[in-house]
């Protein structure tokens, strides 16, 4: 019981209450708590945010309720970043008391009959044993921190932060950065992809991941020569034939022949299976340009 | 070759060196998300679609339709599914051998739990059956 281990020993780094009155609200419609709770996080966030128009975009009538990935895909439609935070009572916490409102799914039915509840969360006073929601039709929701920590569970724990591109939720985990560029990379601008990989790059400069999207987002945005230096980096840096392969496409798209095709026999060198149909593409490409 | 037939070959040959040369090449990039699928980060969505993929598969729809499962069934009981039990369903498919039957182990599994919570009255996802309650 994660309340109790909180309430008796709390982390001498999180503070022992927090609201963020600031929050702005929108009270739910009908089914439409989605809508309401992702508008909450984004004004929070200072992103533009109607329910109304974020309704027909994240809302499935059929399923009276908002799938977890149209959730996401709102945020990040309005162009923030949608975070997923660790599955703990102390890692929402903590991100309220960082400033961020986290959006929750709660069960707030039976394991076997659900009764799915997005909500955000503003605020917790671990003394008192609360926590504080922006939910439904109340502005100001106070829940025990158990029956939460319930509700919250029989959902898997699932929430995320929105924020703007380059910031980050505290307790933001390595795999959660990578998911988060990847998704935002599908529907942003390439600049602000760029900002989120090249934040996240400063962090984890070890994850090839970022490191392809940075050089990708980099090539779309038009600065072949930045995409290129990126992709060379990670190339040598993991012995990557993906980042052998696009530092060869690119150099092509620079007229840089000679280097294209060293880049892309590097490629082949690196002997990946799994990446032998796109090296011997890439191969050819740079030989047919000869 | 007359002379008009080899100018006009020259020529064609003249155009097409010069397509060539103005072709701008678009590379053919390697997408990020492919590059964090085969690093192990397979986004939500990604892993609804391959588990909804594994459904239209030739072999596993008629291995559905044998026990009367249709896969519009099969994609709502999916749907209704929160992304971690999608993320489980995706490994379970990932870790079981790929043969059909095993596949369809795996499915229908995840079916008849429902079908019988269905018929207790605590779920209502397939509109065939009638609740006890």
């Amino acid at each position: 019981m994660q309340t109790r281990a909180l309430r008796e020993q709390p982390p001498v780094d999180l503070a022992r209450s927090a609201e963020l009155a600031g929050t702005p609200f929108f009270a739910q419609t009908d089914y439409q708590c989605g809508p309401a709770a992702l508008a909450t996080v984004l004004a929070a966030a200072g992103f533009p945010a109607d329910p109304g128009e974020l309704g027909p975009q994240v809302f499935l009538p059929a399923r009276t309720g908002t799938l977890q990935i149209e959730m996401i895909a709102g945020a990040r439609r309005a162009g923030a970043v949608a975070t997923r935070v660790p599955a703990t009572l102390e890692a929402v916490l903590r991100e309220v008391q960082a400033g961020h409102p986290v959006v929750v799914l709660q069960n707030l039915g039976l394991s076997w009959i659900p009764a799915w509840h997005y909500a955000v969360l503003v605020g917790y006073d671990i003394a008192a044993g609360e926590v504080l929601l922006r939910s439904g039709t109340t502005r100001r929701e106070a829940m025990t921190m158990r029956t939460f920590e319930h509700t919250w569970k029989r959902s898997g724990s699932w929430a995320f932060v929105a924020l703007p591109p380059g910031q980050w939720p505290v307790t933001v985990q390595e795999a959660a950065a990578v998911e988060a560029g990847v998704g935002f990379e599908r529907v942003a601008p390439p600049s602000q992809a760029v900002a989120v990989y090249r934040s996240a790059l400063a962090r984890w400069p070890a994850n090839l991941s970022l490191a392809m999207g940075l050089g990708n987002s980099l090539h779309a945005s038009g600065d072949l020569r930045g995409a290129a230096e990126v992709f060379r980096a990670a190339a040598t840096q993991h012995r990557s034939a993906p980042a052998w392969i696009n530092l060869s496409g690119t150099l092509l798209e620079l007229g840089e022949k000679g280097a294209a095709l060293e880049a892309a026999r590097s490629a082949q060198a690196s002997g990946d299976a799994a990446w032998q149909v796109q090296s011997d593409a890439a191969l050819q490409e740079a030989l047919g340009q000869r | 070759m007359k002379r008009s037939t080899r100018w006009t070959a020259s020529l064609v040959a003249a155009c097409l060196s010069f397509a060539g040369l103005m072709q701008t090449a678009q590379a053919t990039l390697v997408a990020t998300e492919q590059v964090a699928a085969s690093e192990g980060v397979r986004s939500a969505t990604a892993q609804r679609d391959y588990v909804n993929a594994t459904l239209a598969r030739d072999d596993v729809a008629a291995g559905l339709a044998e026990r009367g499962v249709s896969v519009e069934q099969a994609r709502a009981r999916v749907a209704a599914l929160t992304d971690d039990e999608v993320a489980v369903v995706a490994h379970t498919l990932d870790t079981a051998p790929a043969g059909a039957s095993d596949v369809l182990g795996v499915i229908l599994t995840v079916f008849i739990v429902l079908l019988i919570t269905d018929i207790l009255g605590f779920t209502k996802v397939f509109p065939f059956t009638r609740s006890i309650r």
